[in-house]
């Protein structure tokens, strides 16, 4: 099997030859960088340099999967919110974020621009879906990433206000995730369009570490559901944290896969959403293959398949700081299911 | 009303959110003529202590507490202006606090900055995206006695280790404590950085301020 027919396999619910290996968010690692010869910042902004980039999750690593974008601004951007350019200390590059004073108060009315696909850098990211999937074919599928409603809601008036809006006027939300489910929605379509092969969408503001429960429930799975109805191919759903309150409504949305924190238990999930959403995670980030090496990733990557994970993946975004071989070592694991 | 039953309110009215009752309430508790600080340690303070043991067992959310630290921050303003100067000014140590310059995230360290002034320090809340720069000038201009770093994300926890440098680089490190949390940081990560430790949440971080400074 290739990695697409592996990865589709999975998804299908058929055997594959063995576990697919690769991430939902963000792959990229300097060492990448400097083995594709594609750096950032440019790598955020320019589709080439963006695909470049992307590929060396296949070309260096060997994950059974692309992703872009890098960041998760994109949507934001062509809504007219600033963007705060991803310098990190020491003069290193990291990932764009959203800057503040936000645009909008909650007492706004958001807009929706009717050239939002051509603004901000969506024209570069479409460009670099289209040459990883000329360059790629059906060998290896390209992920696409979205932001979900209630993050782009976070983005548009602030995080601390929409929290604080969750507790006194929840009701007062919901324009805002109306034109965030908006945003994600016609981006996905365009990167399908573009050759994307599956969708992820990241929530991280819809987390349980964010909002409570009741939250998600009442608000944001409406508007999930509803964006997961209208994408025609498979889609990851990512959030961050222990989402074990939130779970079983997460799966409601729709999304083919799970992508998970190892906050999240892969056994508890299945209790919770049943036997047909496909779970992928199995190795935190920031401790075990940032700071930690091979033999610690692969131990921690044996126990999350034994316990459920079907796609051994970094549990969210990878630090641009993490070491290559630690990443080989988790393919090394999945080779060996 | 007694002043244990001002008590009993104001800690309920903290642990219900409700900003508006519980500034009312110390409007009252100041023209019965009862002592403010007492008011803070027993009836506010009870109230955030009793949040977070909710918070611990998810009973309650993160939107709560954020309202409910608000409404503390000011009932506790009102209280201060009854208070003697000296005693308004006596504060256990100053913080300086904020987080890493590439993360724009700060709900959590608001809520430590908070908690802190509460129990008697004195905070200097440089805000998010702070470069290492000003954590360092701002220890040194204010003379502190804890500089404390937040990061969620493992791009900016880089930072820490930076900041654990720049101080020492500064010739402060040795007269400071420095402390870190964030989401993406761990006991493992202070350990290694050199830092002196870690806090896995507001509440964990007075406890351990507090033993240091009382």
């Amino acid at each position: 099997m290739n990695s697409k027919e592996r990865v589709m396999a999975v998804i299908n619910h058929q055997k594959p030859d063995r576990m697919p290996c690769f991430g939902a968010n963000c792959m990229v690692t300097y060492e990448q960088m400097e083995a594709a010869q594609a750096f950032w910042p440019k790598g955020h902004e320019d589709g080439e340099t963006m695909a470049r980039l992307a590929l060396a999750s296949h070309t260096v690593l060997g994950f059974d999967a692309v992703r872009v974008p890098f960041c998760q601004t994109f949507e934001a951007r062509a809504l007219g919110i600033k963007i705060k350019p991803g310098k990190l200390p020491g003069n290193m590059e990291g990932i764009p974020g959203i800057d503040h004073p936000p645009l909008y108060k909650l007492d706004d009315t958001p807009v929706f621009p009717d050239d939002f696909l051509s603004r901000g850098f969506i024209p570069e990211l479409l460009k670099a879906v289209r040459i990883l999937k000329k360059e790629l074919g059906d060998e290896v599928p390209v992920i696409a990433g979205i932001i979900g409603p209630f993050t782009l809601a976070g983005s548009l008036i602030d995080t601390v206000p929409l929290l604080k809006a969750t507790f006194k006027a929840p009701d007062k939300i919901r324009p805002w995730l109306e034109i965030g489910e908006k945003a994600g929605t016609a981006l996905a379509k365009a990167l399908i369009d573009a050759g994307a092969d599956i969708i992820c969408c990241e929530d991280m503001t819809a987390s349980p570490e964010l909002i409570a429960p009741k939250t998600y429930k009442e608000l944001e799975l409406e508007f999930q559901t509803k964006q997961f109805d209208a994408i025609s191919v498979p889609t990851i759903l990512h959030i961050c944290g222990k989402v074990d309150p939130i779970v079983e409504w997460m799966a409601q949305t729709g999304p083919n896969i799970l992508s998970l924190d190892t906050k999240t238990k892969p056994h508890i999930v299945r209790e919770k959403c049943g036997p047909d959403v496909v779970l992928l995670g199995g190795v935190d980030v920031a401790t075990t293959l940032f700071l930690h090496g091979p033999d610690e990733v692969k131990r921690e990557a044996e126990e999350a398949i034994a316990d459920g994970i079907q796609i051994l993946a970094p549990g969210c975004a990878v630090g641009p700081g993490t070491p290559t071989e630690n990443l080989l070592a988790m393919l090394q694991v999945a080779k060996g299911h | 009303m007694e002043k244990a039953e001002y008590m009993e309110k104001a800690a309920q009215h903290i642990v219900d959110a409700d900003e508006e009752a519980v500034e009312k309430l110390a409007r009252e508790y100041l023209i019965e003529g009862f002592d403010p600080i007492e008011m803070i340690e027993k009836g506010l303070s009870e109230g955030i202590r009793k949040l977070g043991v909710l918070f611990d067992r998810g009973e309650i959310f993160l939107p709560h507490l954020i309202i409910a630290s608000e409404a503390m921050t000011t009932a506790v303003k009102i209280l201060e202006q009854a208070m003697p100067a000296d005693q308004v000014g006596k504060k256990l140590a100053k913080v300086v606090i904020g987080t890493i310059e590439g993360d724009v995230h700060d709900i959590g360290k608001g809520i430590v900055a908070t908690m802190l002034r509460v129990y008697g320090f004195e905070v200097f809340d440089l805000g998010r995206d702070v470069p290492i720069a000003t954590f360092v000038e701002k220890a040194k201009e204010i003379g502190a006695d804890v500089v404390g770093s937040s990061a969620l994300m493992t791009t900016t926890m880089v930072g820490q280790k930076a900041l654990e440098k720049a101080l020492k680089d500064a010739g402060l490190r040795d007269n400071l404590i420095t402390m870190l949390g964030g989401a993406a940081t761990t006991e493992h990560w202070a350990a290694k950085i050199g830092a002196n430790f870690w806090a896995e949440s507001a509440g964990d971080t007075v406890m351990k301020l507090k033993e240091i400074f009382s």
